[in-house]
């Protein structure tokens, strides 16, 4: 029981961060490198969820994905039922990780000097080889800190997960969800048990990302 | 009459400071030089292609890079082998990696070239290193290597000895010359050093407030009329205005309005009582404590030391001769005669150091 619940909850953790990981990096970019006139506005419009009651982001989530909301005659249509899904879990997740990617990105890829991009740019290289091979290895550090922060935001995430994909176990139940309809049932032992395992899970990410982190510290 | 092989023709206006340039040239080295402020790092921008958006005219070695009426090619197909000031040397990858990134798939062609910028600049016993494992005369080794192994059809070198100290500047001003005379490559090279413009150059172009104020053999360049309010700025040469008093032998004997009399040769027959701007560079002034005896150089003058102040590569004296005078000695000499404000000292000044600038 305890187990599938982990099983679960490392799915939708890793789900969630990969959807979220792509678009955040290249906003992540955008926002580090250029300048144009609604950039406030994207930057403030990025931060929401994270800022929202995660409650406030299910109910939104809800709308958009449910089949009686505004895009509703399209998932009818596509025969979609995400509402009640682990992918409407992964997705809450994402939405709810994607700022804090987006800031780590945008911080990481500040710091890289411009000024290597260029010399790459004079030595033949195009744009993508000058991001993968110059940009990206150089904000490494910051990046893949966003990522674990967006992963233990994701294994943590409960308000608007539980609007958006209920609690159904075996599906959607994830730790925090558990823990929660455990104290609603009075099972302490049992939510206490969760507890722990989310403790370990926790502490297991960030222990482990610290000492990767700490041994590809590139050279000053 | 054909086209000259390199031209720069750009006009580009940013806040408060306008870059008009047209520039054309057919010697192989040529010298961009100017204060810092005068363009020069803008119009390298232009050359390399990262201001996209700016009409411009762009043709080095007989190519055309850029033509306001035709796409402009972007700044990775132009092949310009880019050294730009302090290295920026990649930081992630090792000295080998950062020499290879121009050419990753080059075969046979891509390893010969490698091989020869290992050569050309002594590099192979570096090439497992990582770059912070470098001093700052190897990471701009490397830094012309990565530009020669990349397979440039030109060279552009920004500042390539600006951030380094006398003594490695030395170590790594072979390179550079040899870099030029064993490569058969155009150049450009930007400089806010005289000295090196003068050594390095056949020709020199000279910036100054984005515009181009003199072009011509750096050694006559640097002295041009256009130039002087510029070496005033870098804050390198003595100008003395001065009347002629008499003429004889050759040679006019003036007087400064500071009451400083000097000798200096005279090709042109010169009239009493006529003005002149003089230029005298700060290291060709020697300095004697003791009067020195019988001396060709025609000119010995009594003076007082001002104050001394150390620079990079020396001592600059500031004297007061009748008119306040910079002179430029090595550490070495200023501590040996003991030159400090007040010590009474003789300036030896050679006729032919002094330059008539107009």
């Amino acid at each position: 029981m305890t187990g599938e619940i982990v099983w679960i909850t490392l799915q939708v953790g890793a789900a969630a961060t990969l959807l979220a990981a792509p678009p955040a990096i290249a906003l992540g970019y955008v926002l580090a490198r250029r300048e144009f006139r609604a950039k406030p506005w994207v930057q403030a419009g990025v931060a929401l969820p994270m800022v929202l009651p995660p409650v406030a982001v299910g109910l939104g989530l809800l709308l958009l994905l449910g089949h009686r909301g505004p895009l509703g005659p399209l998932w009818r249509a596509l025969d979609v039922q995400l509402v009640f899904t682990r992918a409407a879990a992964v997705l809450a997740a994402a939405v709810v990780g994607f700022p804090l990617l987006v800031r780590a990105c945008e911080q990481a890829f500040a710091e890289v000097d411009p000024r290597l991009e260029r010399v790459a740019r004079s030595l033949g290289a195009g744009a993508a080889r000058v991001f993968f091979r110059v940009t990206l290895p150089l904000a490494s550090r910051g990046v893949l800190y966003g990522v674990v922060l967006a992963f233990t935001r994701a294994l943590g995430e409960f308000g608007a997960t539980a609007i958006v994909a209920g609690i159904l176990p075996g599906r959607t139940e994830t730790l925090a969800l558990g823990i929660y309809a455990r104290i609603q049932l009075g099972d302490d032992r049992e939510a206490l048990i969760l507890c722990a395992a989310s403790f370990a899970l926790a502490l297991g990410a960030m222990l482990g990302a610290e000492i990767f982190l700490r041994r590809r510290t590139s050279p000053p | 009459m054909s086209e000259p092989a390199h031209r720069i023709a750009v006009r580009l206006a940013r806040a408060g400071f306008t870059l008009d340039v047209d520039v054309a040239w057919n010697e192989r080295v040529a010298v961009l030089f100017g204060p810092s402020g005068s363009g020069k790092s803008t119009l390298l921008e232009v050359v390399l292609g990262l201001h996209p958006r700016v009409h411009a005219t762009v043709r080095i070695g007989g190519r055309t890079l850029a033509d306001p009426h035709a796409t402009a090619l972007p700044a990775d197909r132009r092949d310009l082998g880019w050294v730009p000031q302090e290295s920026a040397l990649f930081p992630h990858l090792s000295v080998e990696a950062n020499i290879r990134f121009g050419s990753p798939r080059a075969g046979a062609a891509g390893a010969a070239r490698l091989a020869q910028a290992l050569a050309v600049l002594e590099l192979e016993p570096l090439r497992a290193r990582r770059t912070s494992e470098l001093s700052g005369g190897e990471r701009q080794r490397v830094a012309i290597a990565r530009a020669l192994a990349s397979g440039p059809r030109a060279l552009l070198l920004d500042e390539p000895l600006a951030s380094l100290d006398l003594p490695l500047r030395a170590r790594v001003l072979p390179y550079l010359l040899r870099v030029r005379d064993e490569l058969d490559l155009p150049i450009l090279y930007i400089t806010h050093d005289p000295d090196e413009a003068i050594l390095v150059g056949e020709l020199a172009i000279v910036l100054d407030g984005g515009r181009v104020v003199a072009t011509g053999p750096p050694r006559e360049v640097l002295w041009s009329r256009a130039v002087l309010p510029l070496s005033e700025a870098l804050g390198l040469e003595n100008v003395l205005e001065a009347r002629v008093r008499s003429v004889a032998d050759g040679a006019a004997r003036v007087e400064t309005p500071g009451g400083l009399v000097l000798s200096l040769p005279t090709p042109a027959a010169l009239a009493p009582g006529s003005a002149l701007r003089l230029g005298l560079r700060a290291q060709d002034i020697l300095i004697a404590v003791d009067p020195p005896g019988r001396i060709s150089a025609r000119n010995v003058i009594p003076a007082v030391v001002r104050s001394c102040e150390a620079v990079g590569d020396g001592v600059l004296v500031h004297v007061d001769a009748g008119e306040k005078l910079v002179a430029k000695v090595t550490a070495g000499a200023a501590r040996e005669l003991g030159l400090a404000a007040g010590t009474n000292v003789h300036l030896v000044i050679k006729a032919q150091a002094l330059r008539r600038l107009a």
